[in-house]
């Protein structure tokens, strides 16, 4: 029994298809963590992800549906994501409304109109083509993973530099940092915060609502309103779990994902790992490892946080 | 613009021509109250113009409205004779406007040539930056590694990035305000040789906002004296002196010692004012005999590491006697803080002890300094002497609210008795004890604090920094308070950045320098040559005239 | 301003926001081809006017006043608790552990079903307090990262027989449900005017007061208060922010727990059948979160809250009859929540805005 176990294990860690999936899975996680590190950099813990992935994923149904065109629903994924996010950004940093308040609220909206209109208009979708990269293709085991994916997978490999270029080289990065950590002396400096913070939710919008219907169009082709699941979640614990570094945060990204397609090969395989447990282990190992560096590891110092002027 | 390069003249100035910045008519009011009133204001290339005021004057609102944090409700701003609109801080920073901050405008998490770069517009690029930094630094002589990151720098240094970050925009018209709260009076000296060097070399108009008239009649070519929203004299400095300079900035002749050393002039003058100082030796005959009484607070080899390993505090002792005032001086930013938040419950200690009354209270145990009987007037009210968003009786009752409860049931109707008493006894202007504390002003939240903190009867009175940011009144009230307390029989620690405040007051003088007492003395011993040295750190001895003091005293006070 | 002006002002916003939201709602219904009325008329029916539905409504609205409730008290002391979904979910774990377990008598069994309940959330919600004050982990992350970890633990649970999962007669074909609760050991539901609503009612009602009380009169609440509004200053005064930051936590997630077992044992249409079950929770604690927040972490308002968020989920219940898909009612929330929050922030900047200069005074 142990030995089957330990030979099922064998399979799944030498199976393409294992690496495969953690590819899709890592690759959700990783379109949403990215945006979501920067709105946490600018100071906001942007927890309307999950709605922004959702709409996104939506958004390109509907696109796809209308267009037939993948490119086109691609771009409307992007854009459901930004909606949400104008909604989130103006409400939390411009009306100062509570910004969990705000995040929960999308959540629950966005969940119940994506499954209103679901059921109403009943969306089509399809399966994104793949593009595979000749030789780098056929590496053994990560090479269909990494290089052999559909074509919205490889917008990450420019998405993610990009992203860390902008908040460590960029002008607007410097401002959206001093926003996230000291507020006060940013708008002292004749930044105005709450405009970088509502950029940086956008942002974080466009790369999830991105994040969304690459998921649609990579890995389930039909639209439901499950299809996020929860994901949005990991992703914002991702980025904790990274200690709020890019790198970092990609890291969980991929280790949330390596744990959710390992079990889900697992089980293709007849065996049932402790599935609860696996599902659980994102926010377990997250929350250990906050616990081992909360105190180490620095949050951007006004995370959460609202700016008001002259309300410290 | 055109013709500055004809006024280049350094300091003293010939004849004004176009002045660089013309204000005209300034009004602003917040509420009822008019912080500007009709102000009329010219800043001329080459020119250090002294802005000259007690707190609340009105000095930093108009300030605030030549840099854009403060729209005017009225009046006019010229530039080169062009009238303007400021918005904000990037119109000014466009007009070629730029403050050197205090306490605001820097990010700890930064380096210092991102903070350098912060509140720009058009690329950025790192080197560029960095290279101006390190010419800048070279410049002015104020050296600063760009990569140093600003959480990790002095106070001092922290504002040498202030000053760099202002002129890296290579403005023509710079506002320092209160720039010397946070130096040493020899970096104090080193600042205005840098203001010289950069006015008299590169034309810019300097503005230096500052309550001390030492500072104005030392470092400046004119003077606008202002009170209560107006300008009520306005002169070169050669024609002016201390007395009529206090004189036009509190409305009438000053007389108190209190009041004098709230502008500094305890030391500077002795030819303009006539009442006769009274010693602070004199005072302490008239406390119980100090020998014969027991020590109140006691400070043995106290240490406290901040995050990271940073040395806060570094084995301090300290020990004060009942009815003794012992005066804390030193640079801010060397411990001072760490100093009253330990004597505040509200950081432990990593070594030593702290004993009140003979009995060791546990340092950093919510509510045990206050429980031991240590009373606090901490420096930052808002900090943790008050919670603004509860009412004044709320607050007189924070540190002892059974004393109108039963079963843990507070009486409303004793709460409001017992706020209204001490609300009459401290005369706190307010609508009532059901007030928010915010609805209060600065000096009366101050009130609030000090009736709350006096009515628990300490046997220590820790008072950080009592009277920033209060105006003459207020000063003169709280120096009076701290002196009956100390009289009723309450050791007073005084924690203050303000030497002639600590020289007035003390029975005895300890300086501070990087989390440790490097220096005491008896309040005979000290004036502000040897306190200043011993604050620069440049003396580690406890005798003012010790090994450390070969180098030149700085020069405050002295003419021009 | 006067007092009457300032509350003309405020019905005035709330009104126009609400009017807003529901606005939305009927473009969204009518762009899909449905009818915007009937909904409404479905969504008052099924709340209140059908036979029996305000009794059902009132039992909705238990669990979430109760979940509200503690988000209040932990909201007084300064924390962001948003992980109510979860501490529900142990509280009801629990309650129907130690309720098979120990068994006994009616009454007694209730009690107990109740009590475990709320140690259930309470436990739960230290462990983010734990988190926060030993490790300095924040609890908002804590609390919503428990959510997902909770929702597991249930789910594995409900797979063990010597945990919660139901012995194999009584499950039936189904392979993740608990025993059902037995009828004397059930919370009573009386019939009032052919309403019938579990006594819970008035226990969350006089629970809301007594919440209230405390927060505003005692020494508790006053130190508590001061915590939230003022750490350091709490401090030196002698609040211990970890003995009280830690209690008031674990009262909420207690609240939280409460809420839980009283679904588990009140029944209702809503609350599943007398029987723990994966997905038990239903988004009482997410929604319970808002109730709180709509009513501005106060005591009292979140009684009237409460009613109306259960008075949309019972509503849902007659929308399908329409012709239009029910989840339109989650839309409906969503809008309704957003729009809520307009009108005290728009009058909190304004007030800000005067305070402040008023404030200055002395600048």
């Amino acid at each position: 029994m142990l030995i089957d176990f330990f030979s099922a294990v064998g399979d799944v860690l030498s199976s393409e298809s294992t690496y495969i999936n953690g590819a899709l899975f890592a690759a959700l996680l990783a379109f949403a963590a990215t945006g979501e590190w920067v709105a946490e950099k600018s100071g906001t813990l942007n927890i309307s992800v999950e709605a922004m992935l959702l709409s996104g994923a939506f958004a390109g149904a509907l696109g796809y549906h209308f267009t037939d065109s993948v490119a086109v629903a691609i771009v409307l994924g992007a854009i459901g994501g930004l909606l949400i996010a104008i909604v989130q950004a103006e409400m939390s940093h411009r009306l100062t409304a509570d910004q969990f308040v705000v995040g929960l609220t999308l959540n629950i909206l966005v969940f119940g109109l994506a499954g209103f209109l679901d059921r109403e208009i009943d969306p089509q979708a399809t399966f994104a083509t793949k593009l595979e990269i000749p030789l780098l293709v056929d590496i053994p085991l990560f090479g269909e993973a990494l290089f052999g994916e559909p074509w919205p997978f490889y917008l990450l490999y420019g998405l993610v530099p990009f992203s860390w270029w902008l908040v460590f080289r960029t002008r607007w990065g410097l401002e959206l940092r001093a926003a996230g950590e000291n507020p006060q002396s940013a708008d002292v400096s004749g930044i105005d915060v709450n405009r970088r913070r509502r950029q940086s939710i956008y942002y974080a919008g466009l790369t999830s609502g991105l994040g969304g219907a690459f998921f649609l169009f990579a890995r389930l082709a039909a639209f439901d309103d499950s299809i996020i699941g929860g994901r949005g979640f990991i992703a914002i614990a991702a980025v904790i779990f990274g200690g709020w570094t890019l790198w970092g945060t990609m890291g969980g990204c991929i280790l949330f994902a390596g744990a959710l397609s390992f079990q889900l090969s697992l089980q293709g395989l007849g065996y049932d790992l402790n599935a609860e447990l696996l599902q659980a282990l994102p926010f377990l190992v997250t929350i250990g490892a906050m616990a081992i560096f909360a105190k180490r590891v620095r949050p951007p110092a006004a995370l959460a946080r609202p700016f008001i002027r002259g309300l410290k | 613009m055109i013709d500055s390069t004809t006024e280049m003249t350094g300091a003293g100035g010939n004849g004004p021509s176009a002045p660089a910045v013309e204000l005209t008519g300034i009004t602003k009011r917040f509420g009822g109250i008019v912080a500007c009133d009709q102000v009329d204001l010219a800043l001329h290339r080459g020119r250090i113009h002294g802005i000259l005021g007690e707190n609340g004057a009105g000095k930093s609102t108009l300030m605030k409205v030549l840099i854009g944090l403060v729209l005017p409700d009225a009046g006019a701003i010229r530039i080169d004779g062009q009238p303007r609109t400021i918005h904000d801080p990037l119109d000014a920073a466009s007009l070629g406007i730029a403050m050197v901050h205090q306490h605001f405008s820097l990010v700890d998490q930064l380096t210092v040539w991102e903070n350098v770069a912060l509140g720009e517009g058009g690329r950025l690029s790192s080197s560029e930056v960095r290279n101006r930094v390190t010419a800048i630094s070279e410049q002015y002589g104020l050296e600063i590694d760009p990569e140093a990151r600003v959480g990790e720098l002095t106070a001092g240094l922290r504002q040498r990035v202030e000053i760099i970050k202002c002129l890296r925009r290579d403005p023509h018209i710079l506002v320092f305000d209160e720039p010397t709260s946070v130096l040493t009076p020899e970096e104090s000296e080193q600042l205005f040789g840098t203001l010289r060097e950069v006015v008299a070399a590169e034309g810019r108009a300097v503005v230096l906002v500052s309550h001390k008239l030492d500072e104005v009649l030392h470092a400046t070519d004119e003077i606008t004296i202002m009170r209560q929203g107006r300008v009520v004299a306005r002169m070169p400095t050669q024609e002016a002196d201390a007395r009529s300079l206090a004189r036009a900035m509190v409305g009438r002749e000053v007389s108190l010692r209190s009041e004098r050393a709230a502008f500094g002039l305890a030391e500077v003058d002795d030819a303009g004012l006539d009442s006769e100082p009274v010693s602070p030796a004199e005072q302490k005959t008239a406390s119980p005999a100090l020998d014969s009484i027991g020590s109140a607070l006691r400070i043995e080899g106290a240490a406290v590491r901040g995050r990271g390993g940073a040395v806060l505090l570094d084995d301090l002792s300290l020990e004060l006697k009942a009815g003794e005032i012992v005066g804390v001086a030193g640079v801010e930013g060397n411990g001072q803080r760490t100093l009253g938040d330990v004597l505040s419950s509200l950081v432990p200690l990593n070594a030593g002890r702290v004993v009140v009354n003979g009995a060791e209270v546990p340092a950093g145990s919510p509510g045990a300094m206050a429980k031991a009987g240590v009373a606090v007037i901490p420096e930052d009210r808002h900090d943790s002497g008050v919670v603004l968003d509860m009412t004044v009786a709320e607050n007189l009752l924070m540190v002892n609210p059974d004393r109108v409860a039963r079963h843990g049931v507070m009486d409303k109707r004793r709460m409001v008795e017992t706020a209204q008493k001490l609300v009459e006894e401290f005369d706190i202007g307010c609508s009532g004890p059901d007030a928010p504390l915010w609805s209060l002003s600065g000096g009366n939240q101050q009130r609030v604090v000090l009736a709350r903190e006096l009515v628990a009867e300490p046997h220590v009175l820790v008072a950080a920094q009592p009277t920033r940011g209060l105006d003459v009144g207020a000063i003169e009230y709280m120096t009076d308070r701290l002196r009956q307390t100390a009289f009723d029989g309450v050791a007073v620690l005084l924690i203050s950045s303000e030497l002639e405040e600590i020289l007035e007051l003390s029975d005895r003088i300890v300086v501070m320098s990087r989390g440790r007492i490097v220096g005491e003395l008896s309040s005979a011993d000290a004036n502000l040559e040897t306190l200043g040295l011993l604050m620069g750190g440049s003396a580690e001895s406890t005798a003012p005239d010790g090994p450390g003091l070969s180098r030149r005293p700085p020069d405050v006070g002295a003419g021009l | 301003m006067t007092r009457g002006a300032r509350l003309a002002e405020w019905v005035a916003l709330y009104a126009a926001s609400i009017v807003a939201a529901l606005a939305l709602a009927s473009v969204i219904v009518e762009t899909t081809g449905g009818d915007w009325w009937p909904v409404m008329e479905a969504l008052v029916d099924g709340s209140i006017m059908a036979p029996g539905r305000w009794g059902e409504t009132l039992g909705v609205a238990v669990p979430l006043l109760l979940v509200a409730l503690g988000t209040v008290i932990s909201a007084k002391a300064g924390l962001i608790n948003i992980g109510q979904e979860g501490q529900l979910l142990i509280g009801a774990a629990f309650a129907v552990y130690f309720s098979f377990l120990i068994g006994g008598p009616g009454p007694l069994n209730l009690v107990i079903i109740m009590l475990f309940g709320a140690l259930g959330g309470a436990v739960w919600a230290s462990v983010a307090g734990l988190l926060r004050f030993w490790r300095g982990v924040p609890e908002v992350l804590s609390t919503l990262l428990l959510v997902t970890v909770s929702a597991q633990a249930i789910g594995y649970g409900l797979k063990q027989d010597w945990l919660l999962l139901a012995p194999g007669g009584d499950r039936g074909n189904r392979n993740q449900v608990s025993s059902q609760l037995a009828d004397d050991n059930r919370i009573p539901r009386p019939d009032l005017f052919g309403n019938e609503f579990p006594i819970t009612v008035y226990l969350a009602v006089a629970l809301a007061v007594v919440v209230a009380y405390v927060l505003a009169r005692t020494v508790w609440g006053f130190r508590l208060r001061m915590l939230g509004h003022n750490a350091r200053a709490a401090q030196r005064a002698g609040v211990s922010s970890t003995a009280y930051g830690a209690s008031a936590l674990a009262i909420g997630g207690a609240f939280a727990g409460l809420a839980g077992a009283a679904m588990f044992a009140g029944g209702g249409f809503s609350f599943g059948n007398y029987q723990l079950v994966p997905g038990f929770s239903d988004n009482i604690g997410w929604t319970g979160l808002l109730v709180a927040l709509v009513a501005r972490e106060r005591a009292l308002p979140a009684v009237v809250a409460a009613f109306v968020f259960a008075g949309l989920r019972t509503g849902a219940g007659f929308v399908n009859s329409t012709g239009v898909e029910s989840r339109i009612t989650d839309v409906v929330q969503g809008l309704l929540v957003l729009a809520l929050l307009v009108p005290p922030a728009v009058i909190f900047l304004r007030d800000r805005r005067r305070a402040r200069a008023a404030a200055t005074e002395r600048v």
